[in-house]
């Protein structure tokens, strides 16, 4: 797996500006994007879902060319092969579970039936065990449960690389914990390359080979493995 | 500008709209049939000049729209009619002084055209025609001139052909208003009507009616103003009141 | 009875074409205008809204100007033998101007509140600009657009001063129930009016009802509604 990313982006609001500016390969399969909130994490990541276009810059998933401002190439998101896991989700909440995990198996114009569930979705829904929720809506399952629905939904699509944004966010320690084994296994079993973004370091610590640290737009280092500086070190007060 | 002064404009201007027009000394509401539209206009002008503490303020209508308004309270002093029908019923319903009728002018029933037609209508028989697709005329259960077509067309064995292709109208202006846009191919309205809009419309028969068309006037029995009411209707009568009518098209009662 | 049911299919048949009209023409406009990134579609949306603020009267007049046989398209609907004054074809323009900006406004509302984010994630997951519509655009924004359309439908059923100036008052073609009552009052007859008005008032109300059933139920979470239980506010007092 091979990635290259070059992303300048200038945000402007009404009250304050934003300058995206962010440089970085990897070969590894499991990335972590750390830093604070505000520091640009999530504008990468939708960067390279295809969800927000770049000023300029470049974009190279496995020797494929995503986005190359030079060249004038801009893939859809559609077509870009690749999965993103929103922070709250995103669950169709007019869909039942079954419909949301079979929602990228059909391409046409009608959603997925109630009742018959092409196979590739029948092994995510058991993988993950939401059999007992398969006809519930979103609005009536858990937390836990949403995350898996999303995850099912995004693996179904057979995506090149998953993107997850704050995965854990709105879980409590204890299913923090264990839904991050859950998803160790799960990068292990899969072999599906995955970029994490997250504030908490225990989730890099245990999610993420390859560590960037992100603040104000910009890449402040990484490292590989256990070789990568001490995360949530605190910074000095005339720093912020 | 802050606050304040904002809102006192504001204020200042509501109230000045909502102040009362100011009031003479008395209104004198005339309801008067749609055909007498522009010679009451002139007449009116001419009342108030001679009469300067009196404003007329006029009401147009189909006559029995007007004879209705009146049974159900509206506050009319005066009421001239385009037919004695309307005028009959505005008697029954006791909402007229009878002793005060009087008719005060005449009229003729006339099929207009539109001014470029090229249909070439010269008789009412004319009207049966393929080509003739729509015909306005007043609606005949409300409206004076459609009752005295629907005479005309009966005494012709008529009737029902041109019904069958009728579009009535609201009142006499209403039907000649489609006569001039050329949404009709031909219409009936009074030859007053049809003097109004030469460059539009054009006659094209002269119809005779079996019924005479005078017109009556009277003062409203909840009148409360009989006096200058009664002036009113004198002046319609008066010499000069008449040359205004015939100026107009109108003929003697 | 046949001076009650003529107007009163007339109104539903009337009614009922210009609602499927603007269930179409409300819903596409809306889309494309919340969808519309520019200062401009502020300007268009004042303008496809100003059926609603002009005197009915008015309409029909601008409508007259527009359709009538000497009108700017009069002349050239009449060579392709479509005439629309003094039609119920006639009658269906009027109510669809009328009521258009009903739907506009509701269904524009109903699309800039589906989360963007949804859209977003149906895009990455391959499906279509259009599927993305169909499938979880329209969906989520439909209990808005059909409240619009039934406000619309409503409208329309009553539209009275358009639809008298276009189409006239021609009994069995383009009289309607507004244009019947209005009739009958001019001549007099009460009862008639009355009747009238009585079948127009249960007609309305049993298709509102009727509408409210078809409208999809919301899924809800166990616990999202509040709701209290009748016991007394604080503690007795003594």
């Amino acid at each position: 797996m091979s990635m290259h990313v070059t992303i300048r982006k200038r945000i402007v609001s009404a009250d304050r500006q934003f300058a995206l500016d962010i440089d970085f390969d990897s070969d590894s399969r499991r990335i972590a994007l750390f830093g604070p909130s505000g520091a640009g994490k999530s504008l990468t990541l939708r960067a390279i879902a295809g969800l927000l276009a770049p000023d300029s810059g470049r974009i190279v998933l496995n020797g494929r060319t995503l986005f190359d401002s030079e060249a004038g190439i801009d893939v859809r998101p559609q077509e870009r092969r690749v999965a993103y896991l929103f922070q709250d989700y995103a669950l169709f909440p007019h869909l039942t579970v079954a419909q949301n995990v079979a929602f990228g198996h059909s391409r046409g114009w009608r959603n997925p039936s109630r009742v018959a569930l092409p196979p590739q979705a029948v092994r995510w829904i058991d993988a993950f065990g939401l059999r007992d929720i398969v006809s519930q809506y979103p609005a009536q399952i858990s937390g836990g449960q949403k995350q898996r629905v999303a995850l099912a939904r995004a693996l179904v699509a057979q995506p090149d690389i998953v993107l997850l944004d704050e995965p854990f966010s709105a879980l409590d320690p204890a299913l923090r914990t264990r839904m991050r084994q859950e998803l160790r296994a799960l990068q292990e079993s899969l072999d599906v390359p995955m970029v994490v973004i997250s504030h908490d370091p225990k989730d890099v610590e245990v999610l993420g080979d390859h560590v960037l640290e992100i603040r104000d737009g910009h890449i402040h280092g990484g490292g590989r493995g256990s070789r990568h500086p001490p995360v949530y070190a605190p910074q000095p007060a005339h720093a912020l | 500008m802050t606050a304040f002064p904002r809102l006192a404009a504001c204020t200042a201007l509501t109230l000045g709209l909502l102040a009362a027009p100011p009031v003479f000394a008395a209104d004198l509401v005339v309801s008067a049939a749609a055909s007498l539209t522009n010679a009451f206009k002139t007449l009116a002008g001419q009342y108030e000049r001679a009469h300067p503490d009196t404003k007329v303020v006029l009401n147009f209508g189909a006559s029995d729209v007007l004879m209705q308004q009146i049974v159900k309270g509206a506050p009319a002093d005066v009421f001239a009619s385009a037919d004695q029908d309307a005028m009959n019923r505005a008697e029954a319903g006791k909402v007229v002084q009878p002793a005060s009728r009087k008719d005060f002018a005449a009229n003729q029933v006339v099929l207009v055209v539109p001014a470029d037609s090229p249909l070439g209508i010269g008789t009412l028989r004319d009207l049966t025609r393929a080509e003739v697709k729509r015909v306005a005329y007043g609606n005949p259960s409300s409206v004076p001139v459609g009752r005295y077509t629907k005479g005309a067309l009966e005494a012709e064995h008529l009737w029902d052909a041109v019904a069958a292709k009728g579009v009535p109208a609201q009142n006499v202006r209403q039907c000649l208003d489609y006569v001039a846009r050329g949404e009709v191919d031909a219409g009936f309205v009074f030859a007053t009507d049809a003097a109004i809009m030469p460059d539009k419309v054009k006659v094209a028969v002269r119809v005779p009616s079996r019924t005479p068309v005078t017109y009556p006037i009277a003062i409203t029995a909840q009148t409360k103003q009989a006096a200058q009411a009664d002036s009113f209707v004198q002046y319609v009568l008066s010499p000069q009141g008449q040359a205004v009518l015939s100026r107009y098209g109108f003929q003697k009662p | 009875m046949d001076a009650i049911w003529t107007p009163l299919l007339l109104s539903l048949k009337v009614a009922g074409w210009a609602t499927l009209l603007n269930a179409v023409l409300g819903v596409a406009a809306a889309y494309g205008i919340a969808r519309w990134r520019s200062a401009a579609r502020d300007v268009v949306d004042a303008i496809l809204t100003l059926p609603l603020v002009l005197p009915p009267t008015v309409l029909g007049y601008y409508l007259l100007v527009l359709v009538g046989r000497r009108g700017v398209f009069g002349a050239w609907l009449e060579s392709i033998g479509i005439t629309l004054v003094f039609t119920w074809q006639g009658a269906v323009l009027a109510s669809t101007v009328v009521a258009f900006p009903l739907v506009l406004k509701s269904a524009r509302a109903a699309f800039e509140g589906v989360d963007h984010q949804l859209e977003n994630a149906a895009r990455v997951l391959g499906v279509s600009e259009a599927g993305i519509f169909f499938r979880v655009t329209l969906p989520l924004a439909l209990r808005g657009i059909l409240a619009g359309v039934l406000l619309a439908f409503a409208r329309a059923l009553g539209e009275f001063g358009a639809t008298l100036m276009i189409a006239g008052n021609l009994p069995g073609r383009t009289q309607t129930l507004s244009v019947a009552i209005y009739e009958a009052v001019q001549a007099g007859d009460d009862n008639t009016a009355n009747l009238l008005v009585l079948v127009t008032s249960v007609t309305c109300v049993v298709l509102l009802v009727v509408a409210g059933r078809l409208v999809p139920p919301v899924a809800r979470g166990v616990g999202d509604l509040y709701e209290r239980r009748h016991f007394r506010r604080g503690p007795a007092q003594r």
